[in-house]
């Protein structure tokens, strides 16, 4: 009786989520500092289709829909779901809901490349490739000091993850240092976390990335259940954890990266939003990384929202994820203590 | 199916566990005892290839277990481990399910027909109506029916068992060990565990080894090796053994 009661709920909840960006993501095309009526919004999409149907639609509506809100609405959904769904995997694979990308340095690993690549490079290359480069060396440096071992506690990971951040964050300042003023401002910007400077350009190399890593991810996402057990356990159910480990760390890093090159950092996303899922629907990341997926485009698009509608100069949202997502880390750190330090 | 070691050795830094020839017969319960180090565990865990083993070691039904894939070996053996936290909170049902990874295509997740075969095995060990509850929610003794019904769901015809009944009440430690006895009889199943308590090892098992600082001391039909002599050299300190209603009891 409960039980079916429970499950009815489970599936409202299911849907729910599922549904939940493509609604927020209608919503959000209406907002933003240029007004354009929700009417108009829906003609001047279909004035690109017979522009002769829609003659008082004026030009720069067209510019606002498909240049501006467009690009930043679907950057900010692929974010969502890259930062969360890496977050859930990595929290399964180290065995520790705590863990994230942050923590594990690809944040800043893949901070330093992509900034490497922009000032020395160009902003025509794509920053993505030199983001991915770093972001595994750093998560390779994370797990290295850290010890690969079974018994790599969370607290080494946490110091080993702060050392081996700090390391890039030197890095990157000395990046900064050989930036002309121009290209620092932008950098400065960037690094905050912010998805304004986002443009079909950068769509086109980071969408298609982040789509294969999420499918990969997506695909294997029972076997995290198995991975989640000790490595001893994962191995003796007949799961080969070795290639395991590397296939997630590798897909975590890739969308991680290809996100981070586009957008800077918008840390602990990959923290909030597996937390909130398995709060709702329990631990079995069948359901966690596809809904994951969903909540955390969802979180973005809601998070981006507030940002432009709070103040006309647009507080970066990654200052914005990361005063909601250190708090609630702190949080869950504390009613885990007992359990992994 | 038979197992069958040939010049086993595996080490620590300060353990060396080393096993000439050791068999063990399809269908047999044999229980694996010895004091606290003697490498009990150890030598299960090269048995279920959880610990890395090399070629020519370890064969069963003369198939060379080192040559296995990781999940043509889980098809073979099954391992349960002790009692253990898990960080995440499991629906038993989902637990259990995790025994049908060696069954399961690499891309993909358990079918219906892998979820009855999970729902089967909790049936079996008696938790029919657990599959909604989570682990975390249960007894210390529900925790190894769950573990074991996990390994049921591999399908395995070995089995090893790893300290089943440690820290469980005399009740849950029969319970345990009856579902053990159960699993051979209608299972037909080859069972090793590892044992502490002596009086339960030889009642419920048909072969048992003796293990002493990673060799083994003893090994045969339980009835024939459990004598005093023995068990006083493997655990160096006095006992007696006094039988009573046809069973052995150990005084020490």
């Amino acid at each position: 009786m409960t039980g079916s009661r429970r499950n009815n709920k489970k599936r409202f909840l299911h849907v729910f989520l599922l549904v939940l960006p493509l609604l927020l993501f209608v919503i959000s095309l209406g907002i933003g500092s240029y007004q354009v009526s929700p009417r108009d919004l829906v003609r001047t999409f279909f004035s690109t289709i017979s522009p002769s149907s829609y003659p008082d639609i004026p030009p720069v509506y067209r510019d606002v829909l498909f240049r501006i809100r467009l690009p930043r609405l679907l950057l900010a959904m692929a974010v969502g779901a890259a930062l969360s769904v890496a977050g859930a995997s990595l929290q399964a694979l180290f065995k520790n809901p705590l863990v994230n990308e942050y923590i594990l340095g690809i944040s800043s690993g893949s901070a330093f490349g992509a900034a490497l690549s922009l000032v020395f490079l160009g902003r025509s290359f794509p920053p993505q490739a030199a983001a991915f480069l770093f972001a595994i060396l750093a998560v390779l440096a994370v797990l290295l000091v850290a010890g690969r071992g079974e018994s790599t506690s969370l607290i080494s990971l946490l110091l080993t993850g702060v050392i081996v951040s700090a390391f890039f964050s030197a890095l990157l300042s000395l990046v900064e240092f050989f930036a002309s003023p121009y290209v620092l401002q932008a950098l400065f910007f960037w690094l905050m976390g912010s998805l304004s400077l986002a443009g079909w350009k950068d769509l086109a190399i980071s969408l298609p990335l982040v789509g294969v890593g999420l499918a990969i991810l997506l695909l294997y996402r029972w076997r995290m259940n198995v991975l989640s057990m000790s490595d001893e356990e994962a191995k003796a159910l007949g799961v080969n954890v070795r290639r395991g480990k590397i296939l997630v760390i590798f897909m975590a890093t890739l969308v991680t990266a290809s996100s981070t090159a586009v957008v800077g950092i918008i840390g602990w996303v990959g923290l909030i939003v597996p937390h909130l899922v398995r709060l709702m629907m329990g631990a079995d990341n069948r359901l966690v990384i596809p809904l994951s997926a969903a909540t955390g485009a969802s979180f973005l698009l809601v998070a981006d929202g507030i940002t432009r509608v709070v103040s006309p100069l647009e507080i970066p949202i990654g200052i914005f994820t990361s005063i909601i997502g250190i708090p609630l880390f702190i949080v869950l750190l504390k009613k885990a203590k007992r359990v992994w330090l | 199916m038979s197992i069958r070691i040939e010049d086993l050795t595996f080490g620590y830094k300060n353990f060396l566990l080393r096993v000439d020839k050791l068999g063990f017969l399809s269908g047999r319960i044999t229980s694996i005892v010895g004091p606290n180090g003697a490498g009990k565990t150890t030598l299960l865990k090269c048995i279920g290839a959880i610990l890395p083993i090399k070629k020519g070691m370890l064969f069963i039904d003369g198939k060379d277990i080192a040559l296995l894939k990781s999940h043509e070996r889980a098809r073979l053996i099954s391992y349960v481990p002790q009692e253990h936290g898990s960080a995440f909170n499991y629906l038993v049902l989902d637990f259990v399910l995790m025994g049908r990874a060696a069954y399961v295509p690499l891309f993909s997740v358990p079918s219906k027909e892998d979820v009855h075969i999970a729902e089967e095995a909790l049936e079996f060990v008696g938790l029919g109506n657990f599959a909604e509850r989570t682990y975390a929610e249960l007894s210390s003794g529900e925790r190894r029916l769950v573990l074991i019904a996990r390994a049921l769901a591999q399908q395995s015809d070995i089995l090893l068992l790893d300290e089943p009944t440690t820290f469980l009440d005399p009740k849950h430690e029969r319970g345990i060990l009856d579902l053990v006895r159960k699993l051979a009889l209608e299972k037909e199943k080859t069972i090793l565990f590892t044992l502490h308590n002596l009086e339960m090892a030889i009642q419920y098992s048909d072969d048992m080894v003796f293990m002493k600082g990673g060799e083994v001391a003893a090994s045969g039909k339980a009835a024939e090796v459990f004598q005093e002599p023995l068990l006083e050299a493997v655990y160096e300190m006095e006992m007696k053994v006094i039988e009573w209603n046809g069973r052995k009891i150990v005084l020490r």
